[in-house]
């Protein structure tokens, strides 16, 4: 019989326990042995006597983080041996598709990037018609904003549709670290997700770009390789839910 | 009249040369790469407002520096702006002078921020004709029935 269930602990570990059933006349092979105890007096089973080959088992699966042991019936004798083993919680390796082909291939012959719904919001005119068509070259589908007023206007009325969001930090008004801190304020940390745009060279832009719950960075000038890079990598992730 | 052959070497000679004076960079190249046929004109167009927000820009530089108290935060917004306007199009040698001016400009340093905007406007004058020639010789490479071949 095999039964699996989640501890109180934190969802880091998941446990499989393993039930074995010891038929009389049968023992297993590296078996406990147990003494019938003719007065009839309980032992709890800790006091019943384990074969060697159990004791390494016992030894090697409590070092595994796990437990194995033997429940007794009325008599005495071995009714049944648990064997708990404990896993580690692991992200799985889900259905993120990779690029065919290598590195040297055009950015644009990437499928995951086809239809992608994106908002692009910059200030700059000439940025923002640059990046556009940047993403649109990589087949994505973009809405171009100038604001971050725009920005959240626009995410609104897309309701759920809108996959990224690129935003340029540097912009009057409202700036793209508030844009992202009201987008996390009411939607989750992978949707939409949103890749941070900035002119800084300094190193701590990336930290406070994580702390605003932004998924990913790129700087300018904006390249057509680095932003197909960038979007394969904030993807695979969320793909992978980190 | 010269050939599409004679008229696309022009093209790509004149192109190479602007490239090893530093006054285009792969930018330049990157703009290229966008340009296809549901967008025949991108690079003019990208190029057109580069220098429709240039000139606002030096126009803002020029009055900002002329006034009494100079207000350097005001200044090196309308540097920083230039300067990403160039990067993004692949003017190097304007984007360079930026560099410097921003550093005046921390410094509250007026001399050096009127000798950059000096320098910026030559730079910026400059390029605005070379590109211009550029395109005149894609035009000429065009309307002879050639292809522009890119990248050079």
């Amino acid at each position: 019989m095999l039964g699996m269930w989640k501890t109180n602990a934190p969802d880091e570990f998941v446990s499989v326990k393993f039930d074995m059933e010891m038929r009389e006349g049968s023992s297993p092979s590296d078996g406990a042995s147990s003494t019938p105890n003719s007065s009839g007096r309980r032992r709890n089973s800790a006091e019943a006597k384990e074969g060697l080959g159990f004791i390494m088992c016992k030894r090697l699966v409590q070092m595994m983080q796990g437990n194995i042991w033997i429940s007794l019936n009325p008599l005495a004798s071995a009714q049944s041996m648990t064997l708990v083993l404990r896993f580690q919680n692991r992200p799985s390796y889900g259905r993120a598709t990779f690029a065919p082909g290598s590195s040297s291939e055009q950015p644009s012959s990437n499928p995951q990037f086809r239809g992608l719904r994106v908002i692009l919001a910059d200030d700059d005119a000439l940025n923002r018609a640059v990046t556009k068509k940047l993403l649109e070259k990589l087949g994505c589908e973009v809405t171009a904003v100038s604001s971050g007023f725009e920005c959240l206007s626009a995410l609104n009325s897309a309701e759920n549709s809108v996959r990224l969001v690129v935003l340029d930090i540097q912009m009057p008004e409202m700036d793209g670290f508030e844009v992202a801190t009201r987008i996390r304020k009411v939607r989750s940390r992978s949707w939409p997700l949103i890749i941070a745009v900035t002119a800084s060279a300094e190193d701590n832009v990336w930290e406070r770009c994580l702390q605003m719950g932004m998924n990913g960075m790129i700087r300018k000038p904006v390249l057509l390789q680095g932003m197909a890079d960038e979007l394969q990598r904030v993807l695979q992730r969320a793909g992978e839910g980190l | 009249m010269d050939s599409v052959v004679q008229l696309q070497r022009q093209l790509v000679d004149y192109t190479v040369q602007l490239f090893n004076e530093g006054f285009l960079d792969d930018q330049f190249n990157q703009l290229q790469q966008l340009q296809d046929e549901s967008n025949p004109d991108f690079v003019v167009e990208v190029v057109t407002l580069f220098f429709e927000d240039s000139e606002r820009l030096l126009d803002e530089l020029a009055k900002a520096l002329e006034q009494q108290s100079v207000d350097y935060t005001k200044i090196d917004a309308h540097v920083h702006q230039l300067k990403g306007s160039s990067s993004s199009i692949g003017a190097q040698r304007v984007q360079k002078v930026c560099i410097g001016f921003r550093n005046f400009c921390e410094e509250r340093n007026i001399e050096g921020c009127q000798k950059c905007l000096h320098q910026v406007k030559r730079e910026y004058s400059l390029v605005k004709t070379k590109l211009e020639t550029l395109f005149k010789l894609e035009r000429k490479v065009l309307a002879a029935g050639g292809s522009i071949p890119w990248p050079m």
